[in-house]
């Protein structure tokens, strides 16, 4: 009999061990999704006029997602320590809810980051950067996100361009058929712009002279905060589910074991 | 390192300019590296191409004349019988389909003193550089439409057209030429792609997504086959122990009447 009751207990511990490391998972899980959803690098409006922005419908889920796991990790460690089958019962229901919302986010996550790539951004960049003419409300308001964010990113990374600055060159665009080729053989904030915000050598620019203008391509400085937000909610939300799988299944097993 | 290859490269060429078939170039690609653009090429001015034709006393100045390619069939003169130089301009030929017209005039680039490219890293010397090496071909877009342009109009040129070029030295004085270079190689401006032809499909699915997705189904198949098993031996525990119960009360019934019989 004390063998048993030992062993109930080494196992009680280890659930109630197991359901704090969720509920503070579940705390960062919050957090490290509210940081993501707050947009720090404002690139929101890229993927917005993508119609691709599921990676912030997958944080949104991750913000919820980790203060319910925070929640049931404390009607969990009640439920252990009380040895109540109702108690445990329905942190069991519950929390397979809330795994299958994480595992729906993960997905998410995951899935839409390989869309990603940079002919999507070259193209949005093509048609939609200093468009003039919008038809309705949205394409104005998808236009006006997209022409800020690449002055922005142009401005503050020096870089042009998705590949490079050639991409203005060899592909024509809305850009291109308000801006002459002559003048503007990419837009302003590729070249290299002093303090006062206007070209250190504007022929030097046009004429792509080393040094005048910004020859890298603006795609890593998109792609690195996009990587970091797809694979944290989906990287570490996986590891959340792998560790709640094995508490959930020892929950139950130990459930079943209790007597009435 | 690269700067001073690049003087190094401009001195030789002006020694050995003498000997060689005289053309417009391109200016250096390593100077300017968006060359030709989509209506715009940029050439490097004549240097030491006509010192064998300047006398000392007299002044000079250079015409730039520009055709397409497909004009050579039709005409590709630059002067008239008197040997005066054409004064043809870029409306009249029709952008340089019908024949040469004159893109520039500017004086004679300094032979004995050229620009030194490794300037250009110099803020405050790069215009000037640039100026005296080379000129910019469709550099001005708005003189076609200037009713009050009295200048030689220098207007963009085509996109996906080849172009040749000429310079001519013509003596102020006289006004008759005096040296001119063959027509330089044919220069063709870019072509531009449509947008709408990006393939934008990602292709195959990233490793990180199949292993995401494959590992967690595979959990959860397991967690509700888990669920399930735990409710059911949960069920039929149940039954088992209320079995028990009544089969147990059933053997304390009959246990115990044995020690009053017994005892009698």
């Amino acid at each position: 009999m004390a063998k048993s009751d030992d062993g109930i207990h080494i196992l009680q511990g280890l659930l109630v061990f197991g359901n704090v490391v969720i509920g503070m998972c579940g705390i960062a899980l919050t957090a490290e999704c509210i940081f993501f959803v707050s947009d720090p690098h404002g690139l929101y409006p890229l993927l917005e006029a993508t119609e691709n922005d599921d990676i912030y419908a997958a944080a949104w889920i991750g913000i919820f997602v980790g203060f319910a796991l925070f929640a049931l990790s404390i009607l969990g460690i009640i439920g252990v320590i009380k040895s109540n089958r109702t108690l445990l019962l329905v942190y069991i229901i519950l929390m397979l809810i809330t795994y299958a919302f994480e595992m729906a986010s993960c997905i998410t996550a995951a899935t839409h980051r390989d869309f990603l790539t940079p002919n999507l951004f070259l193209k949005q960049m093509l048609e939609r950067y200093n468009k003039l003419e919008t038809v309705n409300n949205n394409d104005k308001w998808m236009t006006e996100g997209v022409t800020k964010t690449w002055d922005k990113l142009m401005l503050q990374n020096q870089c042009c361009g998705v590949r490079g600055p050639s991409d203005w060159q060899e592909y024509t665009s809305a850009f291109r058929s308000t801006h002459s080729d002559a003048d503007f053989p990419w837009p302003r904030n590729c070249c290299v712009l002093d303090a006062r915000g206007s070209p250190v050598n504007l022929d030097g620019c046009k004429l792509g002279v080393p040094g005048y203008y910004n020859s890298n391509g603006c795609y890593d400085a998109i792609s690195g905060p996009m990587n970091t937000h797809a694979w944290g909610v989906a990287w570490f939300g996986f590891a959340i589910l792998c560790w709640t799988f094995c508490v959930l299944l020892g929950t139950m097993f130990y459930w079943s074991r209790i007597e009435y | 390192m690269c700067s001073c290859w690049l003087v190094l490269a401009f001195c030789c060429l002006g020694q050995l300019c003498a000997d060689q078939s005289l053309k417009p170039q391109l200016a250096a690609s390593q100077l300017a590296t968006n060359n030709p653009t989509l209506t715009t090429v940029a050439l490097e001015k004549p240097f030491c191409m006509f010192d064998s034709s300047l006398s000392p006393n007299k002044s000079y100045i250079i015409y730039l004349y520009a055709m397409k390619e497909s004009a050579s069939a039709i005409s590709s003169l630059v002067t008239d019988n008197s040997s005066k130089p054409l004064d043809s301009t870029f409306q009249q030929t029709s952008g340089g389909q019908l024949g040469p017209y004159k893109a520039a005039l500017f004086k004679v680039p300094n032979c004995a003193s050229p620009p030194k490219l490794a300037d250009v890293g110099d803020v405050n010397k790069v215009s000037d550089v640039l100026k005296q090496y080379l000129f910019r071909v469709g550099d001005d877009g708005t003189c076609l439409y200037d009713p009050n342009f009295l200048g030689v109009c220098n207007p963009p040129l085509a996109p996906d057209t080849t172009y040749r070029f000429k310079y001519v030295l013509l003596d102020t004085t006289e006004g008759i030429m005096k040296g001119q270079t063959l027509w330089s190689d044919p220069i063709k401006t870019r072509r531009v792609k449509l947008p709408l032809k990006i393939d934008t499909w990602p292709g195959r699915r990233s490793g990180d997504m199949i292993v995401i997705t494959s590992i967690l189904s595979v959990l959860v198949f397991l967690l509700l086959a888990g669920f399930l098993a735990s409710v059911s031996s949960a069920v039929m525990g149940s039954d088992n122990s209320s079995a028990k119960t009544r089969c147990m009360s059933q053997t304390i019934q009959q246990s115990e009447p044995r020690p009053q019989l017994s005892s009698e």
